[in-house]
């Protein structure tokens, strides 16, 4: 039950103390409670006792996303840094087990001393952790190949609103006793259950690289190539379009061996098409995360992979006040960053909406920026079930409440 | 019994076309491919059409009648077993290929559809569907979503939920509702993901788009001759350690290749272990992976090693591999296939503990595995006749996933949990996270109508004993309750 007592920041924080330590409880200014726990049963401990009290929490990562999805306020932040561990890399199995709070690339790190990854290529892997990468549902280019965390991540430890510890999945990759709650929990933007540890099924890195770039002024003059090199034998792990004002860049990384002289078949690809293909670089791969300056809106679209080059061009034409720069992966995922004056922000978004309603894409706010408008537009049928999971799952709505509806 | 104004509803709802009432008609259904439970339904209803499935479930909720949806019956778990109370609900006649979408390599289909026809219509296009469990001509995709149904292949490729974009499911309720998107990352929860391989409990899929693939440029199998199961085994471990990933790797044991023989003809060559490899993409990558992966073969023992290049040559490898289960019934009068999977690391330490129980009760074992992902799938031979080995036999197939659940593994990797193993499933989870998946049943399904029974331990079913489904109940052992 939840109690109509009024707990004061301090009543609050005496008790996190008795749970986690003293020097892993501190009161903010903002009158918010931060605790840091160590373990596992120290997340169930918090939760249980902020749901009993009625207190909102926020689960806390590396913090590179918090801002992802709408504003929610929250009585007590949970930080899952102090849960950094790689618990086990049993690399002959392919699979590693990590904590929630383990620096992404920091575990890629360990993992490639095997010369393994996990293969998911999200944002500010330098500071981002395993679990807020999961609870945001992130992922590069090479989803292209790999598929995304739904496809990787294959058991989880997570806490529930009300301090259940729950395990899902497990630590081999072909499972499917039960219901697959790590499915359910990834994208969940840390509304369901907070993740205190992940199982990971890993693959083997490349060992040919070669990244190339081929350029148009127009994404369409690109839309017959990669329509082609989706439905070629080529060997491509990573595939995406940058676009922008200047114009528009096809990135192909091609990890076939040398003898399969796939550069040369890509090669030929591009000049049937009167366009040139030249040697990119690696640091191609982070024009996403290079989107994510201050002031800007970011965000996330999705629509059919054919529509690719149409969605990219269709941006350059919102407005001509307004900068926009997407990064589109093959898939039909755009990152999209938008510099305008806020009015014309808003009148971006309401037309990229419109558009999506017709199209069968969608739009979510990432980063709002200057926006104050629903993150996530769900259809109206799927709503009651959504809401039905999550009152199943946070009766009292403590965790991050307002983050997704 | 269903009331006659029940029956006479439902019959306006499919026609009597499409309503089975009679005993000798019923007894089709009483069944799915774990024959050793069967159970008769009330009454089986063949919808053709979303709208009649709606109108169906909405009767059920409404006089809160249990139903089992059924694909084509191949399950090997029980997930289609009807319960004694329950309607079951055949999709086999919404069996149309609605669309097919080569620019955003997606296809459409009603659940009805067999599996290996997804491919067939899209092959001619240079595309297939990726899961192919072993009853791919004739399961319908709708059971593999209820199953998320692997196959050889998904070592490379993945599972169904891997493959399905987006589904119209009917709610338990009678509601309809589109979960999962055809574009990626919709906004919300991931309730496609949840639902696929529910094994029919949060309602039912009435029409899916599906996710197609390029066909590889080239596939090569290998077949390597080994002495004994463990030297395969490590030379799939070696195979996985050099940064290979192939199509399939899978390990049949000398009782199983047998039966292949006496049944498909695949002329697999007389061994203890025989390894299949299958190695796919670019011509140039393929043949140097292959000479590679021939080489760490050798290195472990094999005495001989084929190589299948030509279309004719690997399906008849495959064919052999795919009719194991089967093929077993040349072997014994009856049988039961389990479905553990083990971290592929602790193969030998499992395998010798399996074969010691399976001595220990002086039943045979053969095996069959999906030796890259760890998917184990012991056939335990045994004759109903001779009295009390059927029960010896089911104790033994639970006894193997104990052992599987204890070298870090699953109780299943893809014939799903259904009646057959719901009471491994507390072996395996903790009280607390089998609750945790109720949350998710309540969700999609509070009046629990929707293949009841199944998936969840049952203290009805389970007895007493948090598990071992065969420990008679003290009310059955009184007389007073029947346990089927």
């Amino acid at each position: 039950m939840v109690s109509s007592a009024v707990l004061s920041q301090y009543e609050i924080a005496e008790h996190l103390v008795s749970i986690a330590g003293a020097n892993h409880v501190r009161t903010e200014a903002d009158g918010t409670v931060s605790s840091v726990p160590a373990s596992t049963e120290e997340v169930s401990g918090i939760l249980a006792f902020c749901n009993e009290n009625g207190l909102s929490v926020r689960p806390h990562g590396g913090g590179t996303k918090q801002r992802w999805g709408n504003r929610t306020t929250a009585n007590v932040n949970v930080s899952l840094e102090r849960l950094n561990r790689v618990v086990e890399h049993p690399w002959q199995d392919l699979t590693c087990t990590v904590e929630a709070g383990c620096n992404w690339a920091a575990l890629q790190d360990r993992l490639g001393a095997h010369g393994q990854f996990v293969a998911l290529d999200p944002l500010f892997a330098g500071r981002a952790t395993v679990g807020g990468i999961l609870a945001t549902n992130d992922s590069g280019a090479l989803r292209h190949r790999y598929g995304s965390l739904r496809d990787l991540a294959i058991g989880m430890t997570c806490v529930l609103a009300d301090g259940t510890i729950a395990r899902t999945g497990g630590k081999v990759v072909k499972n499917v006793a039960g219901y697959d709650l790590c499915k359910l929990f990834t994208g969940s933007m840390g509304t369901l259950a907070v993740i205190t540890q992940a199982n990971f099924r890993l693959h083997s890195l490349p060992q040919h690289e070669r990244h190339f770039t081929v350029s148009a002024p127009e994404a369409k003059r690109l839309s017959a190539l990669l329509a082609k090199i989706r439905g070629s034998h080529l060997l491509v792990s990573s595939l995406q379009l940058r676009g922008s004002r200047e114009g528009f860049h096809l990135d192909v990384l091609l990890t076939a061996h040398p003898l399969a002289q796939q550069d040369s078949i890509l090669n030929s690809m591009v000049r049937e098409d009167g366009l040139t293909l030249l040697e990119g670089s690696r640091e191609m791969w982070q024009a996403r995360e290079a989107l994510f300056l201050p002031g800007r809106t970011i965000l996330r679209l999705g629509t059919l992979p054919a529509q690719v080059c149409d969605y990219a061009d269709r941006l350059q034409m919102a407005s001509p006040r307004v900068s926009i720069s997407s990064v589109s992966q093959s898939l039909g995922l755009h990152t999209i960053a938008i510099q305008a004056e806020p009015r014309e922000t808003i009148d971006v978004l309401k037309q990229l909406r419109e558009h999506a309603a017709l199209s069968r894409s969608t739009v979510a706010i990432l980063e709002p920026g200057t926006l104050s408008a629903n993150a996530f537009v769900m259809p109206e049928a799927q709503l009651p079930l959504m809401r039905e999971i999550k009152r199943q799952f946070d009766p009292h709505n403590i965790l991050n409440p307002g983050k997704m509806f | 019994m269903l009331k006659p104004s029940i029956v006479t509803e439902l019959s306006q709802i499919v026609g009597t076309r499409g309503m089975i009432m009679g005993q000798s008609q019923l007894q089709t259904y009483e069944c799915d491919g774990l024959t050793a439970f069967r159970v008769p339904p009330q009454a089986v209803l063949l919808p053709e059409t979303t709208d009649q499935v709606q109108r169906i479930l909405r009767v059920c909720h409404r006089q809160q009648i249990p139903f089992v949806a059924r694909g084509s019956g191949t399950g090997l778990s029980g997930g289609a077993l009807p319960g004694e109370d329950s309607i079951v609900i055949g999709l086999s006649r919404m069996n149309r290929i609605l669309n097919l979408d080569l620019p955003n390599q997606q296809i459409t289909v009603q659940p009805g559809v067999i599996n290996a026809n997804v491919t067939a219509a899209t092959a001619p296009h240079g595309y297939f569907y990726a899961p192919d469990p072993s009853s791919q001509t004739v399961c319908s995709i709708g059971g593999n979503i209820a199953e998320n149904a692997g196959g050889a292949h998904c070592l490379k490729y993945g599972f169904t939920v891997t493959h399905i974009l987006e589904m119209t499911v009917v709610l338990p309720n009678g509601d309809l509702v589109t979960l999962g998107s055809r574009t990626p990352d919709a906004p919300g929860y991931d309730l496609a993901g949840v639902f696929i391989g529910s094994e029919g409990t949060l309602g039912i899929a009435t029409e899916m788009t599906i996710r197609i693939m390029r066909k590889p440029e080239t596939v090569q199998v290998i077949l390597a001759a080994f002495d004994t199961i463990l030297a395969a085994a490590q030379s799939v471990s070696d195979v996985i350690a050099a940064g290979q990933l192939p199509a399939a790797m899978e390990i049949m044991d000398r009782l199983s290749i047998e039966a292949a023989e006496l049944s498909v003809h695949p002329n697999y060559p007389a061994c203890e272990a025989l390894l299949l490899i299958e190695l796919d993409g670019p011509e140039a990558e393929v043949n140097l992976q292959m000479e590679a992966v021939t080489k760490i073969c050798k290195e472990n023992g094999a005495w001989e090693t084929r190589l299948a290049v030509d279309e004719h040559a690997r399906l008849l490898v495959w064919k052999g591999r795919k009719a194991a289960f089967a093929a077993a019934g040349r072997l014994s009068p009856n049988y039961i296939v389990q479905d553990g999977v083990i971290p592929r690391t602790s193969l030998p330490s499992v395998l010798e503990k399996l074969n010691a129980m399976a001595a220990a009760e002086n039943l045979r074992v053969t095996n069959v595995f999906h030796a890259g992902d760890g998917n184990l799938h012991p056939i335990i031979l045994y004759d109903r006749d001779h009295p009390g080995e059927e029960e010896r036999a089911i104790d033994l197939s639970l006894r193997i996933l104990d052992v599987c659940v204890e070298a870090g593994g699953s109780i299943t990797g893809e014939h799903g949990v259904g009646r057959e193993k719901q009471c491994s499933m507390s072996y395996m989870y903790a009280d607390p996270d089998l609750e945790t998946m109720q949350r998710v049943r309540r969700a999609f399904d509070p009046l629990n109508i929707a293949n009841p029974e199944k998936l969840f331990p049952t203290p009805r079913l389970c007895g007493e004993r948090t598990r071992g489904a065969y420990a008679p109940h003290p009310l059955e052992a009184s007389g007073i309750a029947e346990v089927f």
